[in-house]
């Protein structure tokens, strides 16, 4: 195990009077450059917070940020691994999320009674499965086959069910008082958290451990169904949803920022076990982790259960790089969802990543836009012209490879998609002869600066932004750094990121096309 | 039997765990397996909650609790009345309300000033109102907060309710009636309340006839602020990185020329509950099916055993997740469904609601609802397990201290708990009033006040491809709503 302390580590430390002074250290220098109108990088020492966190790599690779934070006594356990759609391929679209439900399911003792006859029926139970896809995909599918096999499959099923103590882990961490027991995947991580009382912080190692080396993949075709509910519930009866995907599928034709995180049905009806068991032992080493814990804990004490019950988890190899790169986009794409839903209208521009140095200035136009009531796209498209009911601007999917800017509107009835892009493009235009106005940016700088107190006060927020911030930077100063290089944003930086990159070549527009339920469209 | 896929990856794991690190003997690692969990014993927590103190300035209560952890000051004010007092001829225009004390602007400020002074203040404001109040935030770094509380005053006491930024809260309001077919569970849950609920606030849904301009005129809207935002209405909730001698002079200033109210709210309407069993359909094309039951219960918000009871017996039954049994019977063992939960609301002035929802695919409309209707059943039929208790009352024991994560928290609490007069220890009697809850507590509360057969099921899908007829769930009766295209026609056949 190697440590270090945080170079940054200066005022805070063990005792309630320096926490306090460290406190107040940080909002004298943030309110230092509040009081002051800054010029260019001026005053942005104050975004980047003094925070006593620990940093330790286990011989293993495992990367663990500690943050001591003893207001209350509860504690935030995060783990991030770096992989999530971007590491899919078509056919197996789904997989990073599958295993995320997955890894609630037990280990070989947690959630099970006899998990030697589960083990000894998965075999059978998966070939079944094998031949039941065959079967299905043949040119001339045997009906009666099917219904034999979907039997068997069933009973097989049912078999390996009798042993299950079912979500044993989740009521384990609940029964002891846990909190916002969850999980996430993005295009590019997947992340898992909790929240225990302080007192409780060993039973996270020791189950998290287990979960790390012994996890067994029980129920699962049933699970498989839940993530198609879940689709079903966030994708398919949601306009919204379906016009993101679409969207995304239009905007990106080869790099997988254009395949859904959830997974397309088709893909999630064919996924095996074998898939998300092959999938975990390729990204879940220990050297694509990063744990992230903040709360009321002894720093010490955490770090020789770190040391004892995740030192030996594998390492596992690198991660394949993703090495595909979406061409540069030589024309306007135009793609139309039709169902029975009012219009919704989505227009995005191929941007960059996120360590792309003109990504600052593309998330300070977010807000000139669309940040607030007095940005320009609300008070022309909402307040001046009436045309919408909401609009919003954001970078997805992701942030490390190039992405979409995308404007999202909701139009006011009975206005039209094509009324409001109009808008929409004067504006943009507008922007590309003239820069913003100072003033535009400094009230959003300002309000970066008090933002970057408040998101100090959950530790569950904390801990996932210290984690997101190493898996997507290196470092968990790194997203507060970011900050500061938001803050440092010019006017002229704003107006020269629309002229590179907001053109009618370079962008994807989807529209939600209303259909009637019984009519053609 | 050869060796499985899963048993392979094992081995995998540990091949490469021991080339990593060679020196480290597999003794050396301390067992971790259900056993090891089990056996962990923890220290009590050091603990003492952080409790706020009680003063009075201009006849209004403020609850106060220093909090030195950030340079920050929170100013809660709770305010009595909302859209379920006043009547429906005010809904659009006290819902209209918060948003309008946010961006209408002040008599002396145009909407766009108080934009800028909020960003040049790096001010976070927040209203909102339920059925009986209308509330709003102050977050203010604290140099800030003599500015903030300056503005935040002039914004709740002079609103100027600019028309355009009026017209624009209609405008939204309008559309997002228009959308509300848009999202099935939204629309299944207001059209659920509309058929419990009838005439009743909870019934209430914003339509098209509520938003006529006339409805949020400038006299409207006065006299629903003049109803709600003043002196005796109001409690504050305080928190700072200031201890109270500091804080007070600003919060005189704040509560200072606050104007009395003219009338007493009148009391909340009492609902007259749907309480007949059957069916109600909304036929929609759509791939899911939205499904939601429930009827009425009788248990109120209270100091007694079945109140507490009633609290233990709703987690196992479903809402506390994994934990519950609707969620392991629908989603973890049948594969039918993501979300599944039971829900029961225990007002303390009438009767509530007590049921469940989920969703599913059309296919498995029938056997979903089936299976939550069995779980029902089974609960009334006999007491859960003692394990299954002792972990519902431990979760609340266990989890006592995330109930005190932020001062603010704790602030709240006591104005919500002021307001719906409680006492003031109601949290630590909340926490033994369950532990004393026994499975056949459970049992008892379950059969007198849940019952399946009384379930009124509403169910929002596509009957055509539904896995049985709904009939088969009791009488039918088709849910007519606004805006969706007649029904009629598209119903059946049914698959089996």
């Amino acid at each position: 195990m190697t440590g270090r302390r945080s170079t940054r580590r200066r005022c805070f430390d063990c005792s309630r009077l320096l926490r306090k002074r460290a406190a107040c250290a940080l909002a004298v220098a943030a309110l230092a450059s509040l009081a002051s109108t800054p010029q260019r990088a001026s005053g942005q020492d104050g975004l980047i917070p003094e925070l006593p966190v620990r940093e330790l790599t286990l011989d293993n690779g495992m990367r663990l940020l500690i943050l001591p934070r003893p207001s209350a006594p509860t504690v935030a356990f995060v783990v991030e691994y770096t992989v999530g759609g971007v590491n899919e391929t078509l056919g197996s679209t789904g997989t990073a999320h599958l295993l995320e439900h997955m890894l609630f399911k037990g280990t070989t003792t947690v959630g099970t009674r006899d998990v030697e006859t589960e083990l000894r029926l998965f075999g059978p139970m998966d070939a079944t499965h094998d031949s039941l896809l065959a079967e299905a995909s043949a040119t001339a599918p045997d009906t009666a086959r099917i219904g034999v096999l979907e039997g068997r499959l069933e009973t097989y099923g049912g078999l390996a069910q009798s042993p299950v103590v079912s979500n044993e882990f989740s009521r384990m961490l609940t029964r002891n008082g846990a909190r916002n027991l969850n999980a996430t995947t993005t295009s590019e991580a997947t992340t898992y958290f909790v929240e225990l009382p302080a007192n409780r912080a060993k039973l996270w190692f020791v189950l998290e451990s287990d979960r790390a080396h012994n996890p067994v993949f029980r129920e699962f075709y049933t699970e498989r169904d839940v993530v198609m509910e879940e689709r079903r519930t966030r994708v398919d009866t949601n306009p919204g949803g379906l016009l993101h995907e679409v969207h995304l599928a239009t905007a990106f034709l080869m790099h997988p920022y254009g395949v859904p995180v959830v997974g397309y049905m088709s893909d999630l009806e064919r996924l095996a076990r074998r898939d998300v068991e092959e999938y975990h032992r390729r990204y879940y080493g220990a050297r694509n982790a990063v744990v992230a814990i903040v709360g009321d804990v002894v720093v010490d004490s955490i770090a020789k259960w770190a040391q004892d019950y995740l030192g030996d988890v594998r390492a596992g190899d690198s991660p394949p790089p993703v090495l595909a790169v979406e061409p540069a986009q030589r024309g306007e794409r135009r793609v139309e969802l039709v169902m029975n839903a009012e219009p919704q209208l989505r227009v995005g521009w191929r941007t960059v990543s996120e360590h792309h140095p003109d990504r600052p200035a593309l998330t300070m136009l977010a807000s000139v836009l669309a940040g607030r009531r007095t940005a320009r796209l609300y008070k022309r498209l909402v307040t001046q012209d009436r045309l919408a009911a909401t609009v919003t601007a954001s970078t997805v999917p992701g942030s490390r490879f190039p992405g979409q800017f995308v404007v999202h509107v909701t139009p006011r009835a009975p206005n039209t998609p094509a009324q409001i892009e109009a808008a929409l493009y004067e504006e943009i235009e507008r922007l590309a002869v003239e820069p913003p106005l100072e003033r535009e940016l400094q009230r959003v700088r300002n309000q970066l600066v008090a933002s970057g107190v408040r998101r100090l006060q959950s530790n569950l927020g904390l801990a996932l932004q210290l984690a997101s911030s190493v898996t997507r930077f290196g470092t968990w100063q790194a997203t507060f750094e970011r900050t500061t290089r938001l803050y440092e944003v010019q006017p002229a930086d704003v107006q020269r990121v629309v002229q590179t990159y907001f053109t009618r070549e370079n962008r994807t527009v989807a529209t939600l096309v209303k259909r009637t339920e019984g009519s053609e469209p | 039997m050869g060796r499985t896929p899963h048993a392979a990856a094992a081995l995998v794991i540990l091949a490469a765990a021991t080339a990593v690190t060679p020196d480290r003997a597999a003794a050396q690692t301390p067992r971790a397996d259900r056993e090891a969990a089990e056996a962990l014993r923890f220290q009590p927590l050091s603990f003492s909650p952080p409790t706020a103190s009680d003063h009075e300035i201009e006849g209004v209560t403020v609850f106060f609790l220093a909090d030195h952890s950030l340079p920050l000051v929170n100013v809660y004010a709770r305010f009595e009345g909302g859209f379920g007092l006043l009547g429906r001829e005010l809904y659009a225009a006290t819902t209209a309300l918060p948003s309008l004390l946010r961006f209408g602007g002040t008599l002396e400020l145009h909407p766009d000033s108080v934009d800028e002074q909020v960003d040049q203040h790096a001010l976070q404001l927040a209203f909102g109102s339920s059925g009986g109040s209308t509330t709003a935030t102050l977050n203010a770094l604290t140099p800030n907060i003599e500015a903030g509380l300056r503005l935040w005053k002039d914004m709740l006491l002079h609103p100027r309710f600019d028309s355009v930024q009026v017209e624009v809260w209609r405008g939204q309001e309008l559309e997002s009636a228009l959308r509300r077919p848009d999202d099935p569970g939204r629309l299944a849950f207001s059209e659920f309340n509309r058929l419990m609920f009838g005439d009743h606030p909870i019934g209430w849904e914003m339509a098209p006839d509520d938003l006529e301009p006339e409805d949020l005129s400038r006299a409207t809207l006065l006299a629903v602020h003049g109803r709600i935002l003043c002196r005796d209405n109001l409690t504050l909730g305080v928190t700072a990185n200031l201890e109270w001698e500091d804080i007070e002079p600003q919060l005189r200033g704040f509560l200072a020329d606050w104007p009395p109210c003219e009338a007493a709210l009148p009391e909340p309407p009492v609902p007259d509950i749907l309480d007949t069993p059957g069916v109600y359909l909304i036929p929609r094309e759509l791939d899911q099916t939205t499904i939601v039951m429930a009827h009425r219960t009788a248990i109120r918000q209270e100091d007694s055993q079945d109140y507490f009871s009633s609290r233990i017996a709703n987690s196992i039954l479903g809402s506390s997740g994994f934990s519950s049994r609707i969620l392991n019977r629908v989603r973890t063992e049948l594969g039918l469904s993501y979300s599944a939960g039971s829900f029961w609301t225990t007002p303390s002035e009438s009767d509530g609601i007590v049921g469940a929802l989920t969703r599913t695919k059309a296919e498995s409309t029938i056997a979903a609802t089936r299976a939550i209707l069995d779980v029902m059943e089974e609960m009334r039929r006999s007491a859960p397990e003692r394990a299954e208790v002792e972990a519902a009352v431990d979760a609340a024991s266990n989890g006592f201290s995330f109930n005190f994560q932020g001062a603010m928290q704790v602030v709240s609490r006591r104005v919500l708990h002021q307001a719906q007069e409680l006492p003031e220890d109601w949290l630590e009697r909340y926490v033994a009033g369950v532990q004393r809850v026994s499975p056949g507590d459970v049992r008892n509360v379950l059969r007198r006040h849940l019952d399946p057969d009384r379930m009124i099921i509403m169910i929002l899908g596509d009957p055509s491809r539904f896995d049985l007829p709904p009939e088969t769930l009791g009488e039918v009766t088709i849910w007519q709503v606004e805006g969706i295209s007649d029904p009629g026609p598209r119903i059946g056949p049914h698959r089996n």
